[in-house]
């Protein structure tokens, strides 16, 4: 008895979403365009988070040892530095790599070409690039090269323009963060009124069918079931096609995303595919739980009587 | 078989739709209750549906004290009792057959008791050709039909028909009232509402009439009277 009223409620909701063909395609449609927002707002966070990991990744103090320092005495200032918490990674450029770089930097400026045949040897020390772990901890990095038993070993550090570079880089990441979160939510409680006030006016182009049926005895479990599995139906769909949707857009986007972050690993169809479950799988949930809500809501007013 | 015992039904702000109302429908008879409009005819049919319930008095349906039904009753007692109304109330994305098929789904009914009673109450209407048609592609009597035919599916001993004619022109009216004197026949309690005095006046069976919410003649073999 209760399988056989479970068929019928899925064999009445497939009917009513056939036979009301138009309306079914207008609800997969406002509902698929809620997710592509969402999706959209996905997009955005994670080529924003990218972006911020991209530039955190990049930034580095360089510590500039002057020309007589001996390579042992760096390495004891390395190996030093090796020992804090804080320290991610730290590479040493001899003075011959440096010079090598600076060359090949500059090879196109006959003024410094002509400087360095003119001076005998080598007029560049050795460097040590430090990485931390995070932002956060290149103070304590800073801090720890400042040290008086080092401190007259080093010519130069680029200190202050990592602070600031630094804490541009902290504001901006928390204001996208803020930010997102709070478009977010705004956005998810927009959806769920746009896929609500769909459900009601679908069901309300349906309330003399609920009259009907309460007529002839439906019970208002049956009556209320075909509208929900029909609703869920939708959602399922709408879900589909924004995931093709999405996709799509994503192969087009990719191309142009991978120039932007050229030499960064960021592919953001890989993103979605390894964030697909949640994605989706939340969107579906979500737009179940809000079709079950706004049905039954929205058929309340009509099996009072 | 039906019984109002004082039954009063008002509604707001201050409309008193029926007044302190007696009345007893024994089984198989055939009763025309008229009225003007607004006389209360409707709302009596409402009551036995359960759609409102009375302010006072008591209702009893074979039996059934439906006076203070409780709402997940209310689908069984719609199952006993068939109606029929003058928008005639079908599912205009169902066809005939569909339609007819659904007060039995509703209950649960078997696939094969589906097929073996949809069949027999179709032929009783005389729509078995018609039945893979949607509503919107039959004439005024003809939906009539399918709505009678959806009352009988359960085999109910009270139909109750709320201005069945309403809608429909005299040869068609004549062919419906012929009908559900068929069924009457068949041993089928007929509550018939209407305000159409010739219709009322060929059928010399039992006349209740109402005004103001009060029956003012109940007659064995009435005519139209107001």
């Amino acid at each position: 008895m209760f399988l056989v009223a479970i068929k019928r409620s899925v064999i009445f909701a497939l009917q009513s979403f056939w036979r009301n063909i138009w309306l079914s395609l207008a609800t997969i449609f406002i509902i698929s365009l809620t997710f592509l927002s969402i999706n959209f707002l996905v997009i955005i966070n994670a080529i924003s988070d990218s972006a911020i990991v991209a530039v955190k990744d990049r930034v580095d103090v360089s510590v500039y040892f002057k020309r007589d320092v001996k390579e042992d005495k760096i390495n004891e200032v390395k190996n030093h530095l090796e020992t804090l918490p804080q320290v991610k990674e730290i590479i040493y450029h001899s003075p011959e790599d440096n010079l090598k770089e600076f060359k090949a930097k500059h090879e196109n400026d006959p003024v410094i070409k002509e400087t360095l045949d003119e001076l005998a040897g080598n007029p560049l020390g050795a460097t040590l690039i430090i990485k931390a772990k995070d932002l956060e901890s290149y103070p304590e990095v800073l801090k720890a090269i400042d040290n008086p038993a080092y401190s007259e070993l080093v010519e130069e550090k680029n200190y202050n323009d990592h602070q600031l570079v630094i804490n541009r880089i902290n504001t901006i990441a928390n204001n996208i963060r803020r930010g997102g979160l709070v478009i977010s939510i705004i956005f998810v409680i927009i959806a769920a009124l746009i896929v609500f006030n769909t459900v009601r006016i679908a069901i309300f182009t349906h309330r003399n069918e609920v009259g009907i049926m309460k007529l002839v005895g439906a019970s208002n479990w049956f009556v209320r079931s075909p509208f929900i599995l029909e609703n869920i139906f939708s959602g399922i769909l709408a879900c589909l096609l924004a995931i093709i949707v999405t996709y799509s857009f994503l192969a087009l986007l990719q191309p142009h995303l991978a120039s932007f972050f050229e030499g960064v690993d960021f592919d953001v169809t890989k993103y979605f595919n390894e964030h697909f479950l949640i994605i989706f799988g939340l969107q579906l949930v979500g737009i179940t739980i809000l079709n079950i809500i706004s049905s039954s809501l929205a058929l309340g007013r009509y099996l009072r009587s | 078989m039906i019984r109002l015992a004082s039954v009063t039904k008002k509604f707001p702000p201050n409309t008193v739709a029926l007044k302190n109302i007696n009345l007893h429908i024994e089984p198989g008879e055939f009763v025309s209750i008229v009225g003007q409009s607004g006389s209360g005819k409707t709302t009596v049919v409402r009551l036995l549906i359960a759609e409102i319930a009375p302010d006072e008095g008591k209702i009893i349906i074979g039996g059934w004290d439906i006076t203070h039904i409780r709402n997940r009753q209310i689908p069984l007692l719609r199952r006993q009792i068939g109606v029929v109304f003058q928008d005639f109330k079908l599912l205009p994305k169902k066809t005939v057959f569909e339609n007819v098929a659904f007060a039995l789904q509703v209950s649960g009914g078997t696939k094969s008791r589906i097929n073996k009673v949809v069949p027999q109450v179709l032929k009783i209407v005389d729509l078995e050709e018609k039945r893979n048609r949607y509503p919107h592609q039959l004439s005024g009597g003809e939906r009539q039909r399918v709505a009678i035919a959806r009352a009988l599916v359960h085999r109910p001993k009270i139909l109750l028909a709320d201005e069945p004619t309403g809608n429909l022109d005299a040869l068609n009216s004549k062919d419906i009232i012929d009908l559900l004197i068929k069924i009457n026949e068949f041993g089928t309690t007929i509550v018939l509402v209407t305000h159409n005095k010739e219709i009322v006046n060929s059928l010399k069976r039992r006349v209740i009439t109402l005004e103001e919410g009060s029956i003012i003649q109940d007659q064995k073999v009435g005519k139209y009277i107001i």
